[in-house]
């Protein structure tokens, strides 16, 4: 069951019907770059298919290539999951980021950046008992003029950008176990002239005793000013949450949430 | 009909005879949604060519905004020149050929849709407000690389020119026109309403929509809706709105508000709800204007513009560095 809350919104549309797969290996995107994209980032495995049981949310058309909003849910796909590898499937980045949920649910909701059109996938690895890894795949076709890793981030256009930078803000809702957190950084990619690559590599959620709930392993294309959705079980979204971020060159960002605040 | 030369009402079928007459010589007036081939005159010296009630599409060529014609016994004042040179050099043979040429053109605010036909006017001043000149300087290059990927060949020739000169709020006269120009801003940086004080028709630009849903690229809310309040004490006769049909009634305004603030209050609910903006894209435009002309994908575009002003109510700060 997806754990959508688009019915929060006056007459808003559930998740969409899941489409019957007919041989579940077919790419319905039909791109050169997933079989290498399975070999290369998910260790090519045999037992994979895409999965309608697995949710995917990402606009048909990105408005803004900078920041397309993109939404995984994983929460109906039958077994533990181990982790969800996002990658994108003409990125010059082809991975935007890991997801261990750990302790948390596997729902996440982020933004990346977009060069040029094409799939956009979240591939989730199984791992129930000692059966040997089973792979959950759901994607979608986002259509965008591009740049979105190229360009310079937009807080460069601002003589005074490192102001604010690494500020956190976030929320944690314990009715439904939502937890979003923004963190001010620019993600530059290192593709824009003259601007090095400075990114966040990291970000943690750990519960009051300092273990770990979920972990994300970050890479370029996330969205500059990156903002994360995460769904938590009962017990945990009671709080308090401490979210610990670092980049590339070796800043660290914390913040701690608490319910209702 | 003041000062238009003593033609009839221009029905699309005598357009096309009249231009058929002026161009023997000369290849047909092409037919085609972007071609202003029926304007209408909605008030004295009024005439209007309304745009289609969408998005950008190859359907439509781009012709999606309202074109206004003031006629003047100096030729017309042109309002906005659509998305592409194509539009803009029908516009200008319609005004050379019905309106004895182009007295003036403004450009009411600098998205791509409203002024990217301005080169087939560059020998008449082009005014625009100073902060919509520096937009559409700032901006031309990348809705042209837009516009191309979303019209293809109906941008065929086009090369985006800026508007020349500044406009000033105050009254202006043009070719004995009298007109007061009117300076707002929340539907962009800076938007530019026309007030013809023969007919008392306002010319709203964006600032305005009917039935059709605004758009939100630049759009600072609580702005917008003080100039609405604006434009309700102005009182005008009639009105033509940025986009959707003229009307002699208040009902651009109310929609334009409503719209305004059912928009605001579903992304307060959404994020203050802890919704991810993809979701609050995938649920859908409000119900009551879901039906609107460009919805849902106005909408959605909207969200990701605008998610943003509404994230920082919605999340304190918790931590930094």
């Amino acid at each position: 069951m997806a754990r959508l809350l688009t019915h929060l919104l006056p007459r808003g549309a559930g998740a969409p019907a899941p489409v019957a797969a007919g041989d579940p290996q077919a790419d319905p995107f039909d791109s050169g770059m997933w079989p290498h994209h399975r070999q290369d980032h998910l260790g090519d495995p045999r037992d994979w298919a895409m999965d309608p049981a697995m949710l995917l949310l990402a606009p048909a058309s990105a408005e803004d290539p900078a920041h397309v909003p993109v939404l995984v849910d994983a929460t109906g796909v039958a077994g533990p999951v181990a982790r969800i590898v996002v990658t994108i499937d003409y990125s010059p980045f082809a991975v935007g980021l890991v997801f261990h949920p750990g302790r948390a649910l596997p729902l996440l909701g982020f933004g990346v950046k977009y060069e040029m059109a094409g799939a956009i996938r979240a591939s989730a690895e199984v791992i129930d008992g000692g059966a040997p890894p089973r792979w959950s795949m759901a994607g979608a076709f986002v259509d965008a003029m591009g740049g979105g890793c190229t360009a310079p981030a937009a807080t460069h256009a601002r003589p005074d950008w490192q102001e604010g930078f690494g500020q956190m803000r976030g929320r944690l809702w314990p009715d439904t176990g939502r937890l979003r957190v923004t963190i001010r950084h620019p993600m530059d990619t290192g593709l824009a002239d003259g601007i090095p690559a400075h990114h966040l590599t990291e970000l943690t959620l750990e519960d009051a005793e300092g273990a770990e709930i979920a972990r994300l392993q970050i890479h370029e294309p996330l969205e500059e000013n990156p903002e994360l959705t995460f769904l938590l079980p009962p017990e945990l979204a009671r709080g308090p949450v401490i979210v610990r971020a670092r980049d590339n060159i070796g800043h660290r960002f914390r913040g701690r949430l608490e319910a209702g605040a | 009909m003041t000062g238009l030369r003593p033609t009839p009402r221009p029905t699309r079928r005598g357009v096309l005879a009249a231009g058929a007459a002026a161009l023997a010589l000369r290849p047909a007036v092409a037919l085609s949604p972007a071609d202003p081939a029926s304007p209408v005159e909605v008030a004295d010296g009024v005439w209007m060519i309304e745009g289609a009630a969408q998005s950008f599409a190859r359907t439509n060529g781009g012709a999606i905004c309202n074109i206004v014609l003031l006629a003047t016994p100096e030729g017309a004042v042109v309002v906005d020149t659509g998305s592409n040179a194509r539009q803009g050099a029908a516009l200008r043979q319609l005004a050379d050929q019905k309106f004895g040429g182009v007295a003036a053109v403004v450009n009411t605010h600098h998205h791509p849709d409203h002024w990217l036909g301005n080169q087939a006017f560059a020998d008449r001043p082009i005014l625009a407000l100073p902060q919509s000149r520096a937009l559409q300087a700032e901006n031309g290059q990348g809705y042209s690389d837009n516009l191309y990927r979303i019209l293809g060949s109906w941008m065929n020739g086009t090369a985006f020119m800026p508007a020349t000169a500044d406009a000033a709020p105050g009254p202006l006269v043009i070719g004995g026109r009298a007109l007061r120009l009117i300076a707002m801003s929340g539907h962009s940086q800076a938007d530019l309403l026309l007030l013809d004080q023969a007919t008392g028709t306002l010319v709203a630009g964006d600032m305005l929509f009917l039935d059709r849903a605004p758009s939100f690229p630049d759009a600072a809310i609580a702005d917008w809706l003080a100039g609405l309040d604006r434009i309700a004490a102005i009182g005008a006769g009639g009105v033509v709105p940025g986009h959707g049909p003229f009307h002699r009634s208040s009902a651009a305004l109310a929609q334009t508000r409503a719209y305004l603030r059912a928009f605001a209050g579903r992304m307060a609910r959404a994020s203050g709800l802890g919704l991810a903006p993809a979701e609050a894209i995938h649920a859908g435009p409000m119900p009551e204007f879901a039906s609107l002309g460009a919805n849902p994908e106005e909408y959605r575009r909207a969200v990701v513009q605008r998610w943003r002003d509404f994230e920082s109510d919605a999340l304190p700060v918790i931590g930094g560095t």
